[in-house]
């Protein structure tokens, strides 16, 4: 019979610490957070959009404002840029804006009165018009105290 | 102090604790690492927007993201494409959209639309035309759903 011996076995756990402190410097070094990212979802048709996107949210609401027409519930918002692609003027109708805040009032005044039908909106813009403009204007139709969150873009033709 | 004058002492740290705080942390950074690796190209500065909400829980799978830089071109794959082979490639992937669909045999007929959603992924100082562009291009193509991306906060 063999006699049993009894032999300890040591485990070199330095090479592995190593090993693992050099992946997690790799992570570090290349840690780069993602910043968060938000997002305007929206349907966009291609011809007329504002009447046929009313189409696909008839199942949404059966309120009264689905009678009437989808072009008389579309507000349109013009925008105007300076040479240099930032936002100058915005108007709706036969008012002009210069700030972003009168625009946001005159919206909340518009959203606030119930005989005026408008529930989604057309914005038209210059063509040299920041995207970041755009998307401040987007954010103030967006926001929590406007809430028109159908839009639809068109282009300003040259002027 | 204790031990004898001629003796060794042999000092033998517990590695083990270290060695699993240490795995924890790569294995943090591991998975950190691999949503970084998404689709999102880093020389996109998009623009911030306070109410963009935040995609809630899984993304959509169907969804086709376009990078678009400051100068408005068409970042795919990490290379810039310029308008022509911009709207090429948009082209194709309507292809394969479709073609994917009539695989899975949710055939959709030319004029309908696509259920794919089209995210636009715009650097802030692009033109609101060459924006526009795209977005009628994709609408030529049948896609209908949009989703503009923008940063939810200053940071």
């Amino acid at each position: 019979m063999k006699k049993m011996k009894h032999e300890e076995v040591e485990v070199q756990i330095t090479p592995m610490l190593d090993m693992a402190f050099q992946l997690l410097t790799f992570f570090i070094l290349t840690f780069r957070p993602m910043p968060t990212e938000g997002q305007f979802s929206m349907n966009l048709l291609p011809s007329s959009p504002s009447i046929d996107m009313a189409k696909t949210d008839k199942t949404t609401d059966a309120t009264d404002s689905s009678e009437t027409p989808a072009f008389l519930r579309t507000l349109t918002v013009q925008l105007k840029s300076n040479l240099d692609g930032s936002l100058a003027e915005m108007s709706i109708g036969e008012n002009d804006f210069q700030s972003l805040e009168q625009l946001k009032t005159r919206l909340k005044e518009i959203v606030a009165d119930k005989t005026l039908p408008f529930d989604q909106a057309v914005i038209q813009s210059d063509p040299g018009l920041r995207y970041e403009d755009l998307m401040r204007v987007i954010d103030v139709f967006a926001g929590p105290e406007v809430g028109i969150t159908k839009l639809s873009f068109n282009e300003m033709s040259g002027v | 102090m204790g031990g004898s004058a001629s003796g060794e002492i042999k000092a033998e740290p517990n590695m083990t604790p270290l060695l699993d705080v240490v795995f924890q942390l790569i294995t943090f950074f591991m998975m950190v690492f691999k949503i970084s690796g998404e689709n999102y190209d880093q020389r996109v500065r998009l623009p911030v927007a306070g109410s963009a909400r935040p995609v809630e829980g899984k993304p959509a799978e169907d969804r086709l993201i376009l990078n678009i830089d400051g100068k408005g071109q068409l970042l795919w794959n990490g290379e810039s494409l310029d308008i022509d082979r911009a709207m090429k490639e948009l082209r194709t992937q309507s292809q394969l959209v479709r073609l994917n669909l009539k695989i899975q045999k949710k055939e959709v007929a030319d004029g309908e639309p696509l259920p794919t959603t089209v995210v636009f992924r715009a650097d802030k100082n692009v033109p609101f035309t060459q924006i526009y562009r795209y977005i009628t291009a994709c609408q030529t193509q049948g896609f209908v759903k949009f989703a503009l991306k923008a940063m939810s906060g200053e940071g």
